[in-house]
């Protein structure tokens, strides 16, 4: 079976226990916009440009069947809108700047990738973190890799928030050993502000997810202006509270280190004014979701 | 025992921090250091010492000049007290860069042989110095008196012994009483300071510090406090005589005197802390500390607990090893994981048991002696009174080798140039390499004791006093001569390259890359960039993996096939030290895409290439299976991101990589956890951070005290660690 993803990345420590291989999958059904991962969020590859990388050999000029590249008037030319995501400029662009984001790759060549770090994962009580994106959007594809995983002993984690079909989502957990739920916001109105949809099925989905005695992680990006007060970040913590097999809550700051992808991508970064929460604020926002009796930590 | 023990041990540590930042700032001001940090205490502007010349050059060569000139200078050297350590003495001068000209020039190897030095880019060691360890232990039980004793003993038995050498009594004579006359007139001196001192415990520390060293001079340390001091004196002469020093397994040495001490109620554990801090400011010395003993028992002690905690507290440049083993104590290990992460100056250094000592095992030796063979110095190991090595001090150069061989397979008319061919060429000029590099350290062996003999180690070596010869001059046991491989990712990827691009891909033809090279890809950054874009060593099961390992094989079975033809062994190891820049200017372009007499590689490290980081377990792989697996090292050298210090789960995961790399069979990890902004924030302006610290290579450093070519090589490997 194959599927797509962005890459993977070895010696991941905070995906999870111990030391794991993360692979970013691609395609995601929030649009969330502080997005870190935002070459991730379509399902089909993109085309990333590094202008500091370019040493303006011109091979992509002559690898492009569409003419999205161009050198006119000495300055170079990016056609995004001709492009086909082919991938044939990038093959020729060896000082890599431009790279395409995604490939279609078969669960074995996945398999072959994360099986390198075997050992490491023994040794820490690591594995495998399916991410994103969310492994959602491919279920079969990621049911398929987790279950691979397990076929070889090596433990499994899927990191999403859960915004799909309820049969999507147990086809991906029936193959995992610890879920990382992605919780944005408890008002479904401001959620879907912030994310593009609405929370309604992603706080059903989680209650019966709850219920099967899964062990799960929820996890909070904290971004200012939308969820960093501490009335919603309170909000969070009850609902947390009120379900069973939640191991402790992790509140995660924003921060700005995807804007260097949006510019790649030819996107507007729409979090460019947001400043990272300080030290202080997170441990005040920790110490609110604490009164509600749970185990909170700030990533 | 009269101890300073109401002293508030914090407070006066801060103190002696301050005045090592003080002697820093004063050493940084006198030029660049591209080294260990040292201990050394600026010297007083009106001491000068010259030695007096035994040869027309102006050299003074010989066991009895060397002598002589040495007691001379120990004998003028100031004495050096601070009142707030436990431990009394500093050094300011190296006798070894005294040594002017280096060599006798009466003894010249073959012209030949110096051609083929050049040739594969060989650094030779004939005259280096040190670089094998002394048997603390041995010393301990002697003191000076005893050393001075167990000397002339050896001398009125051998006078008429026609294998000795016959200065040698006199030089080794020299420099005990050249040590115990510097040792008495630094015990007045603290006394002279305590006559004069207004604080009563100032005053009862340097009247105990006074008492010590009187002792000392001939005595045999007794006391935990009178060990750590006979050891400051002892690395103090071997520092100032030629670099060297070590620690030995510190643990251990020291283990019978804290066990005796606190079960007579005369030291606790904060007491001790301090004196291991005192030991450590005087000077860094490479120690090891865990481990496993000849029977196979874990090593860790109370006592290796501590030295972790005093260079914890100290947080100046520390070369502590941890030996990481199967049995060892995990919370130790965890302990050393945690200090390494917070104090963030790359120490401890983690060396990998299995790899070590199923290495030297396949010398011919036995399971009890290769576990005796201790971290001692950068990236080496030896047995401690009983092996002489020149570890870390010969080095031959893959680049320059495949460059010949590369150039005489394309000057050839009679062959169609390929990579089989071009493997079959470099194998036959490694082979002469390291014939070169075996004949050098023949000569050494022949020469070094008539120019520059060993005599503060012979002190502590097992045969020199007894047989009349120096250590270079076959009284040791073992004679393990090192030989260290550079550039190998540099090499690896230039075959994986020409491979990929030219014989399979056909991208350019073999007279094109000669063209290329030649010309330092001037006009071809896009061809540079191909042959700097492919499956590069470190990648895992990549063509660059293949080639990396086939070399590193290929050239431990070549040293130990050319070992055959000599009286000492020969170790392989993979090594650059810090002189990535140095090899890097012997050779021109390489098909890697590398720049002519650009720096090689770091020691057994992948290139970063275009792209920069490699993850740390593919760096831990890749490392593991280069290993030239007789017993040295090929070190991984990783820079580790500060934010796996905010939550255990960075500490548990450190401690996963090292575990696994040992298991995996890797010698040796050096692990730098660096403040991004701070360094290039000090690459700029060093004098903003005198007191940053970083592991340049298997040393460590002031970063400000660094040249700026070897600031800019940490800082380079910052920026493609993808930190």
């Amino acid at each position: 079976m194959d599927g797509y993803i962005v890459n993977i990345q070895r010696f991941s420590i905070h995906d999870g226990p111990g030391i794991r291989s993360t692979v970013f999958l691609k395609g995601c059904s929030l649009h969330c916009f502080w997005c870190h991962n935002p070459e991730s969020i379509g399902l089909k590859p993109d085309l990333q440009f590094y202008p500091e990388r370019c040493i303006g050999c011109g091979r992509c000029v002559e690898a492009c069947p569409n003419g999205v590249h161009a050198i006119e008037d000495g300055r170079r030319v990016l056609r995004r809108e001709r492009c086909q995501r082919c991938g044939l400029c990038t093959e020729t662009c060896y000082a890599q700047a431009l790279t395409l984001a995604g490939r279609r790759v078969s669960v074995e060549e996945v398999m072959e990738e994360v099986r390198k770090d075997s050992e490491f994962y023994r040794t820490s009580g690591g594995g495998v973190t399916l991410s994103g994106g969310d492994p959602c959007v491919q279920p079969e594809f990621s049911h398929a890799i987790l279950a691979a995983c397990h076929a070889e002993g090596i433990g499994t984690c899927v990191e999403t928030a859960a915004n799909c079909r309820w049969e999507d989502l147990a086809m991906v957990l029936s193959e995992t050993d610890l879920v990382l739920l992605d919780v944005k916001h408890m008002d479904p109105i401001k959620h879907r502000e912030a994310t593009g949809v609405s929370n309604e099925r992603i706080q059903a989905n989680i209650r019966r997810l709850s219920e099967l005695g899964l062990p799960f992680v929820p996890r909070v990006p904290v971004v200012p202006g939308v969820n960093d007060s501490p009335e919603e970040i309170g909000a969070i913590a009850r609902f947390v509270a009120g379900l069973s097999g939640a191991q402790h809550l992790v509140l995660l700051p924003f921060h700005r280190l995807g804007e260097g992808k949006y510019r790649s991508l030819g996107l507007e970064y729409r979090a460019s004014t947001l400043a990272a929460p300080t030290r202080e604020h997170m441990e005040s926002l920790a110490a609110e979701a604490r009164r509600y009796g749970i185990e909170v930590r700030v990533g | 025992m009269v101890t300073a023990a109401k002293l508030n041990y914090e407070e006066r540590l801060a103190k002696l921090r301050e005045r090592k930042l003080e002697h820093t700032r004063a050493k940084q001001k006198e030029g660049p250091w591209d080294n260990d940090d040292h201990g050394r205490i600026p010297a007083p502007p009106d001491f000068h010492f010259k030695p007096t010349p035994n040869h027309p050059s102006g050299g003074f060569f010989g066991a009895k000049s060397v002598g002589a000139n040495f007691r001379a200078l120990l004998e003028s050297h100031p004495p050096y007290v601070d009142p707030y350590s436990s431990l009394a003495g500093g050094y300011m001068v190296y006798f070894f860069q005294m040594r002017e000209p280096h060599w006798n020039p009466d003894l010249d190897w073959s012209p030949q042989l110096h051609e083929a030095q050049q040739r594969y880019g060989i650094i030779h060691g004939i005259g280096g110095g040190q670089h094998f360890a002394p048997d603390l232990r041995l010393g301990l039980r002697l003191g000076f008196g005893g050393m001075l004793n167990k000397v002339r003993h050896y001398r009125e038995l051998n006078k008429d012994n026609p294998d000795c050498d016959p200065g040698f009594y006199d030089g080794l004579e020299d420099i005990v009483l050249g040590t115990q006359n510097w040792i008495q007139r630094t015990a007045d001196h603290a006394r002279q300071m305590a006559a004069g001192e207004a604080d009563p415990e100032l005053k009862a520390n340097l009247l105990a510090m006074a008492d010590m060293n009187d002792y000392l001079v001939y005595g045999v340390p007794r006391t935990f406090r009178e060990a750590c001091q006979w050891i400051v004196w002892y690395q103090m002469i071997c520092r100032i005589f030629n670099g060297s020093g070590a620690l030995d397994q510190l643990d251990e040495v020291l283990r019978p005197y804290y066990e005796r001490d606190t079960a007579a109620g005369i030291l606790d554990d904060e007491e001790a802390i301090f004196h291991l801090a005192c030991l450590n400011l005087n000077d860094p010395q490479y120690s090891q500390i865990g481990g496993v003993g000849p029977d196979g028992r874990d090593l860790t002690s109370r006592v290796s607990y501590l030295i972790l905690e005093a260079t914890h507290r100290l947080k100046i440049p520390a070369n502590v090893a941890v030996r990481v083993h199967e049995n060892m104590d995990p919370a130790f290990l965890r302990t050393a994981v945690r200090y390494l992460l917070e104090d963030k100056n790359g120490s401890p250094i983690f060396m990998g048991d299995r790899g070590l000592v199923n290495g030297f095992m396949r010398n011919g030796y036995s399971l009890e002696l290769a576990r005796q063979r201790v971290k001692v110095g950068c990236h080496w190991c030896a047995i401690p009174g009983r092996e002489y090595t020149l570890n870390d001090v010969v080095k031959i150069n893959f680049a320059c080798v495949f460059d010949v061989a590369l150039r005489e397979m394309m000057a050839d008319p009679s062959v169609e140039p390929s990579t089989a061919e071009l493997w079959e060429r470099f194998k036959k000029h490694m082979r002469l390499g390291i014939e070169a590099v075996a004949e050098g350290e023949k000569f050494h062996l022949e020469h070094m004791w008539e120019v520059f003999p060993e005599l503060p180690l012979d002190l502590t070596c097992h045969g020199p006093i007894e047989k009349g010869r120096d250590a270079t001059h076959g009284s040791l046991e073992f004679y393990n001569m090192c030989v260290d491989g550079t550039a190998l990712a540099t090499v690896a990827d230039s075959f994986a390259a020409i491979e990929q691009r030219v014989e399979n891909e056909k991208k350019l033809t073999w007279q094109e890359l000669m063209r290329h090279l030649d010309n330092d890809w001037e006009g071809a950054e896009d061809v540079r960039q191909m042959m700097r874009s492919i499956q590069r060593y470190g990648s895992g099961g990549s063509r660059g993996d293949y080639w990396a390992v086939r070399i590193s094989q290929m050239f431990a079975e070549t040293v130990k096939d050319v070992e055959k033809g000599y009286w000492f062994k020969l170790i392989p190891g993979l090594f650059s030290w810090a002189q990535t820049i140095l090899f890097g200017k012997m050779v021109g372009a390489t098909p890697n895409g590398r720049k002519a007499y650009t720096p090689i590689n770091h020691g057994a490290n992948p290139d970063p290439g275009p792209t920069g980081a490699t993850s740390p377990t593919a760096l831990a792989m890749a490392i593991a299976s280069v290993q030239p697996g007789y017993g040295n090292t090929a070190p991984l050298q990783m820079e580790v991101d500060p934010g796996l210090a905010r939550d255990e789960d960075g500490v548990l995961a450190m401690e996963a990589l090292i575990k696994t790399h040992e298991r995996m069979g890797g010698t040796q990890m050096n692990l730098n956890v660096l403040n991004r902004e701070k360094i290039l924030e000090a690459h700029e302006d060093p004098s903003k951070y005198p007191d940053l610290v970083v592991r340049v290579t298997g040393f460590s450093a002031y970063f400000a005290s660094l040249s700026r070519e070897f600031r800019q090589l940490v800082v380079d490997r910052l920026l493609t660690s993808g930190l």
